[in-house]
């Protein structure tokens, strides 16, 4: 016969000697892998800017500046978004959440625009290898934006149920997992928020 | 933290609690072996997923052996199965190219880093570290399956009309960085196909590695020191760790490759005429690709040897009764490799035309990784010489690991120098070098892996005498293959016909010979293969209440027999000793789990 536990008692054995969540750590692990990531983009820049022969020098569109402002807006509403729900107070959740989450579309608007400038300038994706990194790195940021998005969205779909459901409710407060899962999710926001800020730092100082 | 997210069931730590009374919850027959997310069960299906695309693997290599040692004869059967790729029964040079560049793909990503880390990391590290699970047993889940995606779209392409990816493992740009089927077959949708297949397995390996790690580092058991740790799990968390930080960069690097094979980008494209006219590429540089490349090509090499390093510890130590020699030394050399690992890619590009004072950079710290690695192999030694051996098939295949790694280590400091190198590149003297380090060292790590560990997996043993002679013929075989390849150390490598260099010609009849060896091993495999689903109905039984049929220390023969999700059906067992205490205090071997005696000093 087989001896079956679920799955959540497989997890309940440890953790007080570490005081690490594992999960957590997944994330984290995960969040240093991504920086590889990033990280290797950006080398592929510079080494590439090295090449003066080749690399077209022009001005960081301006638009930049505001998608980064979006992003750290979404940073810290999912920050007090969290707060809130902490301290069961679901309708300002829901408020600041649904904001957090507009904003993150925004941003992604913002960055389209920021590719429409560059079309302005001459900068083409398929035209100077200066002009396609910024694609380049704008577009496969975004595609982690786009995951976050599609995750946010399944917690915005159980936020907007709750308001309907008052039972679906309070069952939030009693169950635990569900704040553990948006810690996790608020924790990813964080991270990708500020690797767009490292981005545009990066991008800014590179493209004077 | 810990209430909060696990108060749902218990409130209480049931960390030494009994588990004896919690609910039998009932799973479906697909969630019990489909999506199951159980570690045992996600292990063997990366094992039989890695074997079939091993037999894949190799078998292709049988094909393009054929083609370069009877390069001027036809073979009607080949038209029979392959069709147009091998039209009047010779295989042509498009194809011959897909050939290599799949089996190279296929053998080192599919088989050597997703089977091999996928079996050994799921079904030891939880088990070795006392733990129920992985710390996320849907991302272990999600591992598996996407995988299994990137397996089934890398296998389309070989259905397609313009046939598989035939510009090498490497995928060098400009070659493969133009989206153009007149250059070459593979270069069009089959290359995409690659691509695609590449990003999905290094998520697939990626999801892995987060668990490898969580889990090694957060759910030991009581007592369980890292110190204490076996040296399989030492080397599943390292081999982690490396594609943790390496896989990234490839994942980028494909990522350029796309945007130019589909955007029209010029990262690695520059001033490329073809038939006359002149492409509208501009600035690009194929060496960047190079840097992205090898900056996971190399340390993805001790991704696929470092598994089978820590496997080999194992058996090595189990099979001659004997504590590991030098366990700390061990630990050092397995992480002091990881460092370096990530220190020496450029050595692959000593003939690119980068500065050679930076190659100089590149070869010290090449030469340098050779010291943690021949302090392990010393330590192998060490811990065989004067031990009680056990020549069975899963010693046989450690000691052939060992003697493996050493002949195809020697040539790696030779390939190191760079003035050597530039004579010896993309030469047979090569091939030579990292099959016989690699290759065939890092499969007979999984071999041994596989006898040893198969009790634990099916309750029963494989059988000896199918194993040794499967051992003989692979042992033997192998070195016919590759050792003759040294001394075809001016002959270029992947070359479909040398009928038009005649200096090229002398080694017909060793090619022959190659070949026939090939052949040969290739078709001992296919014993293993008929010996591992033999022994898993009628293999002989393990005897015992719990499995344990080589009296190891180890946790995870301190397990029952039939598989549990949870492993131990009682509580977890408490760890008192390190895992290497054999032939000590006038015992055979003494379990990790049995208290230290009074005054009994632990081992440092
Ligand atoms: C003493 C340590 C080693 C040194 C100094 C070394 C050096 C080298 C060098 C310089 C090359 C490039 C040869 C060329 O293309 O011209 C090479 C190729 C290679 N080495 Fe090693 N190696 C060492 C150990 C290993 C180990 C332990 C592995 C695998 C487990 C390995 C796997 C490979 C592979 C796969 C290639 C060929 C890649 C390709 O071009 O397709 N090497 N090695
Ligand atoms: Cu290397």
């Amino acid at each position: 016969m087989d001896y079956t536990l679920s799955d959540k008692d497989v997890l309940k054995e440890r953790m007080e000697y570490t005081g690490v969540h594992p999960q957590k750590f997944l994330l984290w692990l995960a969040m240093a892998s991504m920086t590889m990531f990033f990280g290797a983009l950006t080398s592929a820049l510079i080494v590439k800017k090295a090449d003066i022969q080749t690399w077209e020098n022009f001005r960081l569109p301006t638009v930049f500046i505001y998608s980064t402002i979006a992003v750290v807006a979404v940073s810290v509403l999912m920050h007090f978004s969290l707060i809130q729900y902490r301290k069961a107070k679901f309708g300002l959740f829901r408020v600041l959440f649904s904001i957090a989450f507009v904003m993150a579309i925004l941003f992604l608007g913002l960055q389209y625009l920021g590719w429409k400038q560059l079309e302005a300038i001459g900068m083409t994706l398929d035209g100077n290898i200066s002009g396609s990194f910024i694609y380049l790195i704008t577009s496969l940021h975004g595609l982690h934006i786009v995951i976050g998005l599609l995750i946010t969205l399944i917690f915005l779909a159980n936020a907007i149920r709750s308001r309907k459901d008052p039972i679906y409710e309070l069952s939030n407060i009693a169950n635990p997992k569900r704040v553990f899962n948006l810690e996790m999710l608020v924790t990813f926001w964080h991270y990708i928020d500020a690797v767009w800020v490292y981005l545009y730092v990066f991008l800014y100082f590179n493209y004077q | 933290m810990q209430t909060v997210a696990h108060g749902d069931v218990h409130t209480q730590d049931t960390h030494h609690g009994d588990h004896g009374h919690h609910d039998h919850h009932e799973q479906s027959w697909l969630e019990k072996y489909v999506f199951s997310t159980d570690h045992k069960i996600v292990a063997k299906q990366f094992l039989i997923t890695g074997m079939m695309w091993a037999i894949v693997g190799a078998l292709l290599s049988v094909l393009f052996r054929i083609q370069l040692a009877w390069p001027d004869e036809t073979f009607p059967f080949l038209e029979t199965f392959l069709g147009k790729w091998a039209e009047g029964g010779k295989i042509s040079n498009e194809f011959y190219n897909a050939l290599i560049t799949m089996h190279g793909t296929i053998l080192i990503f599919f088989v050597l880093t997703g089977g091999l880390s996928g079996t050994f990391a799921n079904l030891l590290i939880p088990y070795q570290i006392g733990s129920r699970d992985m710390a996320s047993g849907f991302i272990n889940m999600l591992s598996y399956w996407f995988f299994f995606i990137a397996s089934m779209v890398m296998f389309s392409s070989f259905f397609i009309q313009t046939g598989p990816a035939a510009g090498g493992w490497t995928a060098y740009p400009p070659l493969n960085g133009l989206r153009d089927t007149a250059i070459s077959k593979g270069s069009g949708l089959g290359f995409d196909l690659w691509a695609l297949a590449m990003v999905l397995f290094i998520i697939s390996s990626l999801l892995g590695g987060l668990n490898y790690i969580s889990t090694t580092l957060n759910l030991r058991t009581k007592g369980m020191t890292m110190f204490k740790l076996p040296l399989t799990v030492w080397s599943f968390m390292l081999t982690a760790v490396i594609g943790l930080l390496a896989f990234p960069a490839l994942l980028a690097g494909v990522a350029l490759l796309e945007f130019d094979r589909l955007l029209g980008t010029s990262f690695y494209l520059n001033d490329i005429i073809i038939n006359g006219n002149l492409l509208d590429y501009k600035g690009g540089s194929p060496i960047l690709y190079q840097h992205l490349f090898w900056f996971l090509g190399h340390p993805e090499v001790y991704i696929i040897i470092l598994p089978a390093m820590g496997i080999v510890s194992e058996v090595i130590s189990v099979h001659s009764r004997k504590p590991i020699f030098g366990y700390r030394a061990m630990v050092m050399s397995l992480s002091t490799i990881v460092v370096i690992s990530f220190l020496v890619w450029a050595h692959h590009m000593f003939v690119s035309g980068m500065n050679p004072n930076l190659g100089a950079v590149f070869m010290l710290f090449s030469l340098l990784i050779a010291v943690p690695s021949s302090i392990k192999t010393f330590n192998w030694l060490g811990t065989i010489w004067r031990g009680s051996l056990r020549l069975n098939s899963p010693m046989m295949f450690a000691i052939g690991f060992v003697s493996m790694f050493i002949t195809g280590g020697v040539t790696g400091i030779i390939l190191g120098s760079a003035a050597i190198d530039i004579q010896l590149h993309d030469t047979y003297f090569v091939i030579a070098h990292f099959h016989l380090v690699m290759g065939v060292a890092a499969f007979f790590g999984m071999f041994a892996g596989v006898y040893h560990w198969f009790p634990r997996f099916y309750g029963r043993y494989m059988n000896e005498t199918l194993g040794m002679i499967h051992f003989w013929i692979t042992l033997i075989g192998g070195y016919a293959i590759f050792f003759p390849m040294h001394f075809m150390n001016d002959i270029p490598r992947r070359y479909y016909s040398f009928a038009n260099f005649e200096t090229f010609n002398r080694f017909e009849d060793m090619m022959v010979f190659i070949t026939v060896s090939a052949i040969i091993v290739f078709l001992a495999q296919l014993l293993f293969v008929v010996n591992f689903f033999y022994s898993i109905f009628k293999g002989r039984k393990v005897e015992g209440e719990v499995c344990n049929p080589w009296g190891s220390t180890t946790l995870e023969w301190t397990a029952p027999v039939e598989r549990l999700h949870g492993n131990w059906p009682g509580e977890l067992p408490t760890v008192y000793r390190w895992p290497y205490d054999y032939s000590v205090n006038g015992r055979d071997f003494i379990p990790q789990n049995e208290p230290l005696k009074p005054g009994e000093v632990e081992h440092q």
